[in-house]
């Protein structure tokens, strides 16, 4: 088991972008989100049809959240997040989050572990 | 020349104003070098955040992120945040909604301390309503209770850092936010 951090992610910054940010300030090059929790301006899902789905809020409060953080062969991070919001009347929506279109609202806690391959 | 590729364009991304002054840092972090996993079952009979929080405290656990499992609860109470119409935050949360007796799928929660040091849990999770429909929201921890059988909770221990709300300032909300733990021991003699 590699280190695990902790991020408290402040209004308007993306949730995918961050995750990978986050990485990158801790010098992780591959990670799990380990818990997550917080709320989203408006929620957008990558739907089936390649085409996108937004929930609007403010706020949608994020319900669960599955992914992790790979580095890529051009040495770039890329965060996968899929995960459940659950919008200002409490009905639920999820899907796979699109990196730059899921800004945060108030706060957004996630805690990452970070991951050592064995042959990386 | 470069290369373009085409994408559908996506929904465009609110920028929300906040009422306060805005905070310098966007990604507040810490990370633990060593953290522990416990599996933790949640007494039936006890409210969730005793649940969690009385068995955690017994481990010496200061501050924790934790994945809870699916489970039987005798009443859940949870609310949604819509935006305040007074203006005072931009979104605030809605008095509690009663699901009853509600079936967990999955939740995320974080154990610290509040601002005057007592432990506390911040839970979201979506669930199954007395009624059968699945919603979701921020879970009132100290009002929902655990039903029949030990709900299976996994614990990822933050050691080393201390989780604590506090009043913030840009949000007008108080928030969780990652500090350097105190040492629990401090050497106050030494014996030569």
């Amino acid at each position: 088991m590699g280190r695990v951090a902790y991020a408290r992610v402040a209004p308007n910054e993306d949730l995918v972008l961050s995750i990978e940010k986050l990485c990158v300030a801790e010098g992780f090059r591959h990670a799990f989100v380990r818990g997550a929790l917080g709320s989203l301006v408006d929620a957008c899902f990558l739907a089936p049809d390649g085409g996108t789905r937004q929930v609007r809020g403010p706020a949608v409060e994020i319900v669960s959240l599955a992914g992790e953080v790979r580095t890529q062969t051009d040495g770039s991070l890329r965060a996968a997040i899929t995960g459940i919001v659950a919008d200002t009347e409490g009905h639920v929506h999820g899907g796979p989050f699109v990196a730059g279109a899921n800004p945060v609202c108030v706060t957004f806690e996630v805690t990452l572990e970070e991951w050592l391959p064995a042959a990386a | 020349m470069s290369d373009f590729t085409t994408a559908p364009a996506l929904p465009r991304a609110r920028t929300l104003v906040h009422p306060g002054p805005v905070g310098p840092i966007r990604i507040e972090h810490r990370h633990a070098n060593q953290a522990r996993h416990f599996r933790l079952g949640m007494a039936p009979g006890k409210t969730m955040e005793d649940a969690i929080i009385q068995p955690l405290l017994a481990l010496g656990v200061q501050s924790a992120s934790m994945t809870l499992l699916g489970g039987k609860l005798e009443r859940l109470l949870y609310c949604v945040a819509p935006p305040d119409p007074t203006g005072e935050r931009v979104a605030n949360y809605t008095r509690p909604i009663d699901a009853g007796a509600a079936t967990l799928i999955f939740g995320n929660a974080t154990f610290g301390r509040s601002a005057r040091g007592e432990p506390v849990v911040h839970c979201h999770a979506t669930f199954v309503c007395a009624d059968g429909q699945v919603r979701g929201g921020h879970v009132v921890v100290d009002r929902s209770v655990v039903a029949g059988a030990p709900l299976p909770v996994l614990v990822t221990t933050l050691d080393g850092i201390e989780l604590r709300i506090t009043q913030d300032e840009e949000t007008h909300m108080p928030l969780m936010r990652p500090f350097a733990a105190a040492p629990m021991w401090e050497e106050t003699s030494r014996a030569i």
